[in-house]
């Protein structure tokens, strides 16, 4: 490194503070919810690798920090003071953007005439177009339903805003009036951090401020490796599935091997599905981007939160991910959810690193965030559509220590809204918003609960949304011996005679008199339930986060052993679908072209499924059936 | 209080209760400090009185008004000592503390833990009590369930508890009327209603406005009970009032009510100081600078008025009370200088405290803080700490830094100065970046604003932060280190009101608002006649949060002198708006939101203190050597009592008075002003 001790500490704080300053100015000036209210958007500072050196540590989306402003730079060719460049698109941007809705800003700092820097900045904004209103649906195919592209362009141009740029943004658009309110804040943003760089400079000179860059990162690459390095050397494998893909009934398998050693860690995807043909792929271009090296990030940070944070924290990761994957998809896939596969590639890499560091690590949290919609008739034709609660579950427990109830950090840390102003805008009676006793999963530790929502409607021909909806059937796993949480469930009418049970919906019609219950999926819970100390299981009971019942069930002598702590379902399907077999599998679908890729694993899966009792694996499958199913499996792969 | 009494203003700290007496017989002011005794903190006021009054040569029927702020409220909801209480809750919503807004302090650290919830579950009951938004009754609960209700708060042993019921800010009369038949149900147990007390939406942070007031009011109750004994025995009946988070103060008898409205009062009563004393020495816009042993803390103010926080985090808990917006910068002069295990140097975050504090202290501290940072810089006389009261060892202090010199690579003679140097540094740079951040998200510059330090450290730290922060003035109170109390001494009456709407603003809403402010000022006006003061004047000051529908966010609208009319109203948030955002919305429907009103009972101005007139160009009492960018530089030393209005010096000086010292760097110039604050002002270049 270059700088003395005391600068680099002085500049490492400063430098992070200009883009705690951007933040601060965007969500000052910004209007739109994404900004206010659930902080979705980020500012940092890039050197002249596009790389970010300084990224805020406490406002805004944590996780960015790993994304690359080098193509987008390059696409645009050479820039001059007051050009700021635009884009969403995550093609052509290489994985800057990684779904339409996002707009990313660039702006290159200059002084003495040189570019000494780039401000970054992006916005989650209300909508882009395309097929839904805000751009993004599970069950978009391809990009091109998912809203206009932006490819990297010259928005300003030397201060002035390209006019033939803004009339494409307005046309295409629902909210293109906010969004050009969100574009502003972003300009004030990159303003702002570019007067602050240029006092910074002033300050301590330009050699100075852009050897602190170079330092910042080396520094945070050093701490990083002291932390990866306390990690017993190995390879260690996990794999989870997504319950279906959004538009057919089959399982979707996220597959990892992490390999640490010497301070450094390779993540290896390969064994993960082909990409879908929904909307939950990855764009990640097959680099340490930052929907794949989340948890990285995260067990860094726990173990040494002094880390400042900034693109060195990844220099420890090297990712492979095949190409044509869930996790590395091919264009023209469509990518608006990718934060639903981004929660599972949370889950593995947690499973995991779990096998090498169980005291470490936690158990699998619920698994998912589910923003409850409400679109009700407004009386003129239209529909008033607003989200009631974002439901989350619990975070998994850990050594040491039960899981968290009824929160869940792990993918994006979004607060709940007031049940009171949700009353005041909808015409709905909300009759429970609480935790689900009994379903965190039973351990030494035991697992946070899942929550439950209830509400009444009161207008006819409503509709109800529940994207997200995730582990209703491959449930929350346990650790270490550790039970997993209880499955979620969508109930209507719930204890009445018309009570229905529904697996995933799209858009459930509902009318005046009727209930909608939604259950998230509980924790999973760490260690042998045997060892849960009584005095934990007696005030759990107290306190009603476990059930008289539920302590017998799960503590009492008669409690069940389960085989794996993954629950039933999956013990059931890796009978039949065993790692091995879905390695081979997916290596051999990676293999064939991407228009073939999705239609032969359909027809193999679906061939092996018929082999299998109907509502397999909830339903367990007969030995008999299983063989069947797994002769079925080989011949397949045989023959693919 | 009669304008005749002397007003006596209190401030109960950690390790000092400080008075500060006003004597409006001849404008003078005295000071005081009495060790505190935590244990009893009544006992050191009580004590503590009696030698100020000696002191002021006053009998206790002399005293026309007793100012009192106290931290022992927010002590006991930081470290959770308060009273066991429950919680009675509409049925289904039993897990609201529980469930809280549903976020974790940290998204990255997965060893997070969320807070303590105040009421354990066990204690959180359900009734099937709930309204409309529109405040009607849709379930009330039967004489039967409010029986058993009761017998189950009474069996769960508790000194208090809280109600809330959905919708309950559009109907606290009546949550108001079923706390009271809980309450009877319960054997007379005090029960807050959450309606009653804070009537504003969003369930979750009203219940916790209710859940603090049940959880310190005991606490709180019983000491002013002690209190208030206790000062009658002495012979003092004067009325004793005390301090709000808002820099206005309470009666007793309403902070026994409302304690919670008290919680923050301490820091806010400094702010409140600063504000009134930059107003009138002619300062605009200030930021306060409050530098003690573990933190910074900075608020805002322009025109004497501080500005006011909704949100504010108390103990890891929201508090939407309005109160003085103070936020922390960082390090105090106990914070640990250290180097990491990459030679990286650090200042803080963990604190050396007073036990065994820095390394100067020679109570068994071996990591050297700030405070050891000053001493080896020459900041601060090893012999003139606290007046003189506490000799530090500036030897083990240079020899603890001359330690984190060597990690950090720094040789030769200064090398301990240097490391101390490089340690201001880099805390300066730390508190500056947090200034600029809170300016920022206001929209402000730091460039515009004068720094006003109090507290041990400030004056001594205010000069650096200036100059690093490109902060043109500093303004030095003459008693910084009693400044808390002397917000108390002048706090006006004040308490905030509230009612929320949530109506589209149209001819027959505006009408409803100006019915609701009138009647929350007729409920102002009875508390003000209640309060039983008698006070100079009374003034209110209207606003309403307001949105354009379908907005995720509502703006504070100032309605002082806006005729409420539809039309009035809507200008007054377009305006707004266009002031914030640089658009205005014409043509968009606008939502009234939550109405406010702050009713003020103005007490008498303290009189403003004059100071003799002095030397222009005072002789220094001495000179020390002080280490500057590497170097040493002779600096003048005074004693802040003997220079006179209109003295003028230059940096590098010092300025040592009992409770602080204040540090003039090169290039900078300071004048003392009529009312004895000491300006420091960058020398032209």
């Amino acid at each position: 490194m270059k700088l003395d001790p005391v600068t680099l500490e002085i500049l490492g704080n400063k430098l992070a503070a200009v883009t705690e300053e951007m933040c601060l100015t965007l969500q000052r000036t910004g209007r739109t919810l994404y900004v206010k209210e659930t902080a979705d958007f980020a500012c940092a500072l890039a050197g002249l690798d596009g790389r970010f050196f300084a990224y805020p540590r406490s406002i805004g989306v944590s996780g960015f920090v790993g994304l690359e402003c080098a193509p987008a730079i390059a696409a645009v060719g050479p820039l001059e003071p007051g050009d700021v460049i635009l884009t969403n698109d995550p093609y052509r941007s290489e994985g800057l953007a990684t779904h339409l809705p996002d707009l990313h800003m660039i702006e290159p700092y200059f002084h003495a005439g040189e570019i000494v820097a780039y401000g970054w900045c992006f916005v989650h904004c209300s909508d882009v177009g395309g097929r839904v209103p805000s751009s993004i649906s599970p069950t978009n195919t391809e990009i091109f339903q998912e809203g206009l592209r932006i490819p990297p362009v010259k928005l300003m141009k030397r201060g002035e805003m390209n006019a033939d740029v803004k009339l494409f943004l307005d046309a295409n658009s629902r909210t293109a009036e906010a969004n050009m309110g969100d574009i502003r804040a972003m300009l004030a943003a990159l303003a702002a951090g570019r007067r602050r760089l240029e006092q910074t400079i002033a300050q301590h000179g330009a050699d100075t401020v852009l050897a602190a860059g170079t330092d910042l990162v080396d520094y945070a690459g050093q701490k990083a490796r002291a932390v990866l390095a306390r990690v017993p050397e190995g390879s260690y494998s996990f794999s989870d599935y997504l319950d279906d893909d959004a538009a057919s009934p089959l399982p979707v398998r996220l597959a990892l091997t992490a390999t640490f050693g010497g301070g450094e860690v390779h993540l290896d995807f390969t064994g993960t599905d082909p990409q879908v043909a929904t909307a939950m792929n990855i764009p990640s271009r097959g680099r340490p981007h930052a929907w794949l090296t989340l948890r990285v990030l995260a067990l860094v940070h726990t173990l040494d939160p002094t880390v400042p944070l900034n693109v060195g924290l990844l220099s420890t990761v090297r990712i492979t991910a095949p190409e044509g994957s869930l996790v590395n998809p091919q264009e023209p896939a469509a990518v608006g959810v990718r934060h639903a596969a981004a929660i599972r590639v949370n889950d593995v890499l947690n499973g995991a690193f779990g096998r090498a560091l169980p005291a470490v690590m936690p158990a699998a949290s619920s698994g998912c965030v589910i923003p409850v919609v409400m679109a009700e008739p407004d009386g003129s034709g239209g529909r008033h559509v607003q989200v009631i609660e974002p439901m989350i579950g619990g975070t998994g427990a850990r050594e040491g220590r039960d899981g968290v109830d009824g929160r869940d950090s792990g993918i994006s840390n979004l607060a709940n809204n007031p049940v009171e102003t949700v009353e005041a805008e909808l015409g709905i009676e909300v009759l429970r918003y609480a935790l689900r006793p009994d379903s965190g999963g039973a351990g030494q530790w035991r697992g946070g609960c899942g929550m439950e929502l209830t509400f009444r409607v009161l207008t006819d021909g409503s509709n109800v949304l529940g994207r997200g909806m995730e582990r209703l059937l491959f449930r929350p796993w346990g650790a270490q011996g550790g039970r997993p949480g209880a499955a979620g469930a969508l109930i209507v009418n719930r204890g009445r005679p018309d009570e229905r049970r529904l697996g995933k919906i799209d858009v459930l019609e509902v009318n005046a008199g009727d209930t909608v219950t939604f259950l998230t999926p509980g924790a999973g819970g760490w260690g042998d339930p045997a060892l849960r100390a009584p005095e934990a299981i007696a005030r759990d009971v107290e306190n009603g986060f476990v059930t008289p019942e539920g302590a017998e069930r799960d503590y009492g002598p008669q409690a069940t052993e389960t085989a794996t702590g993954f629950g039933p379902e999956r013990a059931a399907w890796d009978a039949v679908f065993g790692a091995p077999a879905m390695d081979r599998l997916n290596a051999a679908l990676i293999a064939l072209p991407l228009a073939s890729r999705l239609r032969r694993r359909g027809e193999i899966l679906r061939a092996v499924l018929a082999e299998l009792p109907e509502g397999f694996p909830r339903a367990p499958a007969p030995e008999a059936a299983a063989a069947a199913a797994r002769a079925r499996l080989a011949d397949c792969l045989e023959t693919i | 209080m009669t304008t005749e009494g002397a007003r006596i203003g209190i401030d109960v700290g950690g390790t000092f209760t400080d008075f500060v007496l006003s004597d409006p017989r001849d404008g003078s002011l005295v000071y005081y400090k009495e060790p505190s005794t935590p244990e009893e903190p009544s006992r050191a006021l009580i004590e503590g009185l009696r030698a100020l009054l000696a002191r002021a040569g006053l009998e206790p029927s002399g005293v026309a008004a007793l100012m009192h702020g106290t931290t022992i409220g927010l002590n006991a909801i930081i470290q959770r000592r308060g009273a066991k209480i429950a919680l009675v809750v509409t049925e289904g919503f039993r897990d609201i503390l529980e469930i809280a807004r549903s976020r974790m302090p940290s998204s990255f650290d997965f060893h997070a833990a969320k807070e303590e919830p105040l009421v354990p579950r066990l204690r959180v009951l359900e009734i099937g009590a709930r309204f409309s938004p529109r405040g009607e009754a849709t379930r009330t609960p039967g004489p039967g369930e409010i029986a058993r209700l009761g017998a189950a708060l009474r069996e769960a042993g508790v000194e208090a508890a809280a109600l809330v019921c959905v919708n309950g800010y559009a109907a606290p009369e009546a949550e108001a009327a079923l706390a009271a038949e809980l309450s009877a149900a319960a054997g007379g147990l005090d029960i807050t209603s959450a309606a009653a007390i804070w009537p504003e939406i969003r369930e979750y942070e009203r219940t916790l406005v209710a859940c603090l007031n049940a959880y310190i009011q005991p606490l709180m109750q019983r000491y002013f009970a002690g209190l208030e004994a206790g000062l009658a025995a002495d012979g003092v009946t004067a009325p004793i009032l005390v301090t709000a988070s808002n820099g206005g103060s309470l009666s007793l008898a309403s902070a026994a009510a409302r304690p919670v409205e008290t919680v923050l009062s301490g820091p806010a009563s400094g702010v409140m100081a600063a504000a009134r004393l930059a107003a009138a020495a002619g300062v605009g816009g200030i930021i306060t600078f409050d530098m003690g042993g573990t933190s910074s803390d900075i608020a805002i103010a322009s025109s004497g008025t501080p500005e006011l926080a909704t949100r504010t985090d108390i103990g890891g808990l929201p508090l939407v009370l309005p109160v003085v917006d103070v936020s922390a910068i960082g390090a105090g002069g106990g914070s640990v200088v250290w180097v990491d295990e990459h030679d990286v140097l650090k200042v803080g975050p963990h604190s050396a405290g007073a036990a065994p504090g820095p390394v100067s202290y020679g109570r068994g501290g071996t990591e050297p803080a700030v405070t050891d940072c000053y001493l080896a810089l020459g900041y601060i006389d090893p012999a003139g700490f606290l007046g003189g009261r506490m000799q530090l060892d500036g030897a083990a202090a240079r020899v603890a830094l001359g330690g984190i010199a060597a990690r950090i690579g720094l040789k030769g003679p200064d090398a301990a100065q240097a490391a101390a140097e490089g340690a201001l540094a880099v805390t300066t740079a730390g508190m500056a970046t947090e200034l600029y951040k809170t300016l920022a998200a206001r929209g402000l510059d730091p460039a515009g604003f004068a720094l006003v330090p109090f507290g041990g450290a400030g004056p001594t730290h205010a000069n650096l932060l200036a100059e690093e922060a490109g902060i043109a003035r500093v303004v030095i109170p003459p008693a910084a280190g009693t400044f808390c109390a002397m917000g108390a001494a002048g706090a006006d009456l004040r308490r905030d009101f509230v009612r929320s709407l949530r109506q589209p603003l149209d001819a027959d809403t505006a009408r409803g608002l100006a019915d609701t402010l009138a009647a929350l000022g007729a409920e102002g006006e009875a508390w003000l006649d209640a309060e039983g003061a008698h006070i100079t004047g009374r003034r209110s000051e209207p606003s309403a949060d307001m949105r354009y529908t379908g907005q995720a966010y509502e703006l504070r609208v100032s309605l002082e002198g806006v005729e409420l009319s539809a039309a009035a109203v809507a200008e007054a948030f377009h305006r707004e708006h266009e002031r914030i955002y640089g658009f205005r919305d014409a043509g968009a429907e606008v939502e009234l939101g939550t109405a406010r009103l702050a009713v003020i009972g103005l007490t008498p101005d303290l009189s403003a203190p004059s100071w003799p007139e002095g030397d222009p160009e005072p002789a220094p009492t001495g000179r020390r050597p002080l280490f500057r960018r590497g170097a040493w530089v002779e600096a003048a030393v005074y004693r802040r009592e003997a220079l006179g209005a209109g003295a003028r010096l230059a940096g590098p000086a010092i300025v040592e008075q009992d409770d602080t010292t204040t540090v003039v760097l090169p290039g900078w110039s300071g004048r003392v002003d009529t009312m004895g604050n000491l300006h420091l002002e960058r020398a032209a270049a």
